[in-house]
Formats: C-alpha cells, structure tokens, sequence
C-alpha cells in the first residue's frame, strides 16, 4: 500500500535525515588517555543517511544483524548523538530539541528487561506514564485505555514476569504508546516472537496503530515477510549505508517478474539475507496469551524473574 | 513544580512496591537497623558520663548523639552509593534507557530514583531521638539542606559511574573521611587541632553539628545561622557543579553510546 504518493498530495515530513552519521571511536584505555594516544580506530554504524520519511507512513528499515539499524533508531529517539549531519524528527532536531523530539515519539524495544518485572503490567504502564507527565485519574484512564488496545486488560494486575514474551512485546507496545506519539519506533519487535505470535504483532500493528490511529511508524526488520507486508516504503541497510529505498512491490519490479525480497537485498548488497525466524504463518498469535492464563494461571512460556 | 512533586511520588510508590516484593529482605534490614541501634545503646550506656567533656555542647547523652551521627553517615552513604547504584542498577535492570526516552530529565530521574533509600535512611532517626525539646523547623532545614550537599556529591559521584562504570573516586574520598573527620561516632573536638582543619572541609562536619544542636538542645534559627550558612554556601556551588557534571558525563555517554553499558 502506498499511500502518500497518489494524487500529488505532499504530506508533512514525520522524520528527515541528512548524511546523518554516527562513528564510534574504539574505546581506550586510562592510561592511554593519560599517555594522550592517539584512538585506535572506529567503527561507523551510521554512515551518511538521508532520509525523508511523511507522516503516516510505515517506514521499514531491513538489514542484518550489525547493519546500524538500532544505532540510526537511538540517534532518532536522542539516545546516542550523531557525529554528522542532521536529523530531525517531527521537525525538531535531535541533538538541539531532544526534549522536543522525545516528547512527540513512543519507543518499542523487544528488550523485555526494560520493565520492572516485580511490578504488574499496569505499576509499570501507571510509573512510565508519570515519566510522560501523566499523573493520577489521567494516567489511570490512559493506562486503562492503552490495556484494552493491547488487549492485556485481563493480566493488567498480574507481575510482569509472569507475562509471556508476546504478553511482553504489547506491553512494550502500550508504553510507547503512553504519550499519544505522532511517530512510533519499532526495533526488530517480532524478534523474539513465536511465527503465530509475530503474525498476531503484525495484524496488530497494521489493524490498531496503522489504520485506527495514523501513526507514523518507523520499524527495524530482520524479517523479510515482515517488511513486505507491514511497510508502505522499504529501506535495505547495509554496513551503515541506505542502499535502496522503494516500495516493496517497487522494488521487487526493478528486478523483474518474480523476483523477491531477499532477490532485491543480495542484488544492492552482494550478500545473501538470512532471516531471524518465520513469518507468514496464520496463527491465533496473542489471543493464545489468554487462554494460557485462563487454564489455571499459566501464561505459556514462563521466564524467571529479576 | 507540582509535575516534580508529582514524579517524586511516583518513584516512591515504585521502589515501596518494589522493596515490598522483597518482604522478606525489607524485614531483615529494619530488624538490622534496629539491632545496630541496639548495639549503640549498650555502647553508650558503657560510656556513661567519661566522655561528658566534649559531649556537653550536646546535651551530654552519648546515645542520641552517635543516633544522629549514624543516621546522617546513612544519608551521606545514600548519596553517595544511591546515586550511582540506582545509575548501574536501571542499566543492568534495562529500565534506563525506556525511562530517557521520555520527556523526563536525565537528573530528574536519577535524583527521584534515590528518594526511597532517603526515606528508609530517616527511619534511624525517628527510631531513637527524642524530638521533645527539639527545634523540629530549623533541623528540617537543615535536613534539606544536607540532603542538597550530599545529593550533589552523589551526582558527581554517579557522573564517574556513566563515564567510567567502575571506580569512583569522590565515593572512595568522601566515604572514607567523612565517618572519620565528620564527626559520627564523636565530637570533633577530640580530633588534634590539625586534623580538625580537614573536618571544617566536609558538608558532614556542619551538618551534624547544626542537627545535634536543633534536636538535641532546640537552638534557634538565629544560633545555628554558622551551620545553615555553611550549608548554603556548600549548596551554592556543589549543585551546579554536580549538574554540569551529570549532564556531560550524559552527553558523553549517549556520544559513546554507552548510556546502557555498566
């Protein structure tokens, strides 16, 4: 689906980057910082990206593992600083307005340690509110609402680690949702999903955020399958570097008939791509996750806690 | 300001659900705390009255004094542990970088992050000080005001911590003179008049003198104006210089892109 480029219609830029690049300088030692030695070197995980990504849009970003995907993700969330260029997101620049930017994106990260995990789901969505400068009756009926979307209102006062790891990935979906963001970062969040699980995340995602709510989505793959069928444009990223970006239905055409994703990923980069996981399979995903607690508490698979 | 407020309440509320998680670790410290209190009771009834020469100033009672004098080391070590193990503690939890991706302030979340271990530290206090008597206004002013000197070493102390994960010098320092020189465990003015000089360096010194006279011997405002004004002045530059400490010990880590690392 390609939604901004019929009808000439120009939509406002939801994120823009220009050669944006990040090197990390290998890190030295004390005694070399005292002895003034001269760094051993960098890595650039980041190297001149541009970008122009328009609200509404969903804006995948494929490549393997160490392709920089996280990187450029952090630098646009104003986690790490860029060494060059610009970025701006939903037009206040990164390293100038951090709090401007933080204060208009959500973040999903597939880190499930990111929560508290002796606190229940809705402690933890209640104190992660308060971070968004929500307090009180308001956080409560946003938390409340944001429970019901994720579809976690049954388990909302059970711990988190006694969540399963789909149970935690919308969790990690409603927190990033908490501050109503116009644009929401997505890093790789079917990554450590079951494939009916994943499949559940992604009809999520396209139904709930896409269609019902018009978020700008700019989300991190190692999933073909994913990115063909989640993302309105695609970019495949390699060694720090944009290598192409189109529609996928685009991109696959440039290569002719019968071409696939992954055709299109070794001819930009002359590797061949291998995927994390499956992807297509129709499965009852998350509403598993329920039924899991109603047989007698289990939530499927149990983790240890922290 | 009430947004503050209103964060800070937040933070106490998750670290009591958190610490409550742990009933049987929370009941261990407090009949710990209360067995170390014990232990001073018995050390004081010990001393008796031998030590009455320096503790006189202080209304003479060794067991209300070494009280204030531990409390206070608890507050001190708050900051300066607090600080950077709530630092390392949401970095290896994974809680740190989800909370600085919202509009809250790095400092703010580091600051509030230690609030719970202020209020355990306080429970010594309320244990075994007897506050008839006491001027309860100028020893909350002075509470605040230690609170804001040794929160700010501990920010410093946490800026070290983000830059270097492990090896803090100003804990080390402040630690191992503060119990020493900054008279817990006695008055000062049994230390050589030399040595002395080293205790008029420490935030430590002032704020136990001005607390032991608010709440063991009710002085006024007016009488502890040399303590609380040492205090301000302390305040004065250990805050922005913790706060310039903190912010570029941030920025070099999100340059680093260590911000997570411990």
């Amino acid at each position: 689906m390609h939604r901004y480029s019929g009808g000439g219609i120009i939509r406002e830029t939801a994120i823009e980057t220009c050669k944006l690049t990040k090197t990390f300088v290998v890190s030295r030692g004390i005694t070399d910082l005292i002895r003034r030695r001269p760094s051993a070197g960098g890595i650039t995980p980041v190297d001149g990206v541009d970008l122009l990504i328009r609200k509404g849009e969903v804006f995948g970003i494929l490549g393997p593992n160490g392709a920089g995907k996280t990187t450029l993700i952090k630098i646009l969330c104003t986690l790490i600083l860029p060494t060059g260029g610009e970025a701006r997101v939903n037009g206040f620049d990164v390293e100038k307005e951090s709090g401007r930017v933080r204060e208009s994106i959500g973040l999903v990260t597939t880190d499930e340690r990111s929560f508290y995990w002796r606190l229940t789901g809705r402690q933890n969505l209640e104190f992660f509110a308060s971070l968004h400068n929500f307090f009180s009756d308001d956080a409560r009926y946003m938390v409340d609402e944001l429970l019901g979307i994720v579809d976690l209102k049954y388990a909302a006062d059970e711990r988190f680690l006694n969540y399963s790891a789909g149970m935690k990935q919308k969790m990690a979906i409603a927190r990033g949702l908490l501050n109503d963001p116009a644009v929401l970062f997505m890093d790789e969040p079917t990554r450590s999903l079951d494939p009916g699980a994943a499949q559940g995340l992604r009809d999520f995602i396209k139904k709930e955020i896409v269609e019902e709510r018009g978020k700008t989505i700019f989300i991190s793959t190692h999933n073909l399958a994913e990115a063909e069928e989640l993302c309105d444009q695609v970019a495949i990223f390699d060694d720090g570097k944009i290598k192409v970006i189109g529609t996928p239905a685009d991109l696959k055409a440039s290569l002719g008939d019968g071409s696939k994703l992954s055709d299109v990923f070794l001819h930009h980069t002359g590797k061949r791509f291998e995927e994390r996981g499956g992807a297509g399979v129709t499965a009852p995903g998350f509403r598993r996750d329920r039924r899991g607690l109603g047989r007698g508490g289990g939530f499927g698979r149990r983790r240890g806690g922290v | 300001m009430i947004a503050i407020y209103r964060k800070a309440l937040s933070f106490v509320r998750r670290s009591y659900v958190l610490q409550m998680s742990y009933k049987f670790e929370f009941f261990l410290r407090l009949f710990f705390m209360f067995f170390n209190i014990l232990t001073y009771y018995f050390v004081a009834k010990l001393i008796g009255t031998a030590g009455m020469k320096y503790l006189e100033p202080y209304g003479g009672d060794y067991f209300s004094f070494v009280l204030i004098g531990i409390a206070f080391s608890g507050y001190l070590m708050v900051s300066l542990r607090g600080f950077s193990e709530s630092v390392r503690d949401e970095q290896m939890m994974g809680t740190l970088e989800a909370m600085l991706v919202t509009p809250t302030d790095a400092s703010a979340i580091i600051t509030l992050s230690t609030l719970w271990s202020f209020i355990f530290a306080s429970f010594r206090v309320l244990l075994g000080v007897s506050l008839a008597g006491a001027n309860v206004l100028a020893a909350l002013i002075i509470l605040v005001l230690t609170i804001v000197c040794f929160s700010s070493i501990g920010i410093l102390s946490a800026s070290f911590i983000m830059i270097f994960k492990r090896g803090d010098p100003i804990n080390m320092l402040f630690m191992s003179t503060s119990e020493l020189f900054g008279g817990v465990f006695f008055p000062i003015s049994v230390l050589p008049a030399w040595l002395q000089t080293v205790s008029h360096l420490l935030p430590m010194t002032y704020s136990l003198n001005g607390m032991r006279h608010a709440l063991l011997q009710g002085y006024t405002l007016r009488e502890l104006t040399p303590e609380i004004g040492t205090l301000v002045l302390f305040s004065a530059i250990l805050v922005p210089l913790s706060l310039l400490a903190f912010r570029y010990a941030v920025r070099k880590a999100k340059m680093e892109g260590t911000l997570v690392h411990y």
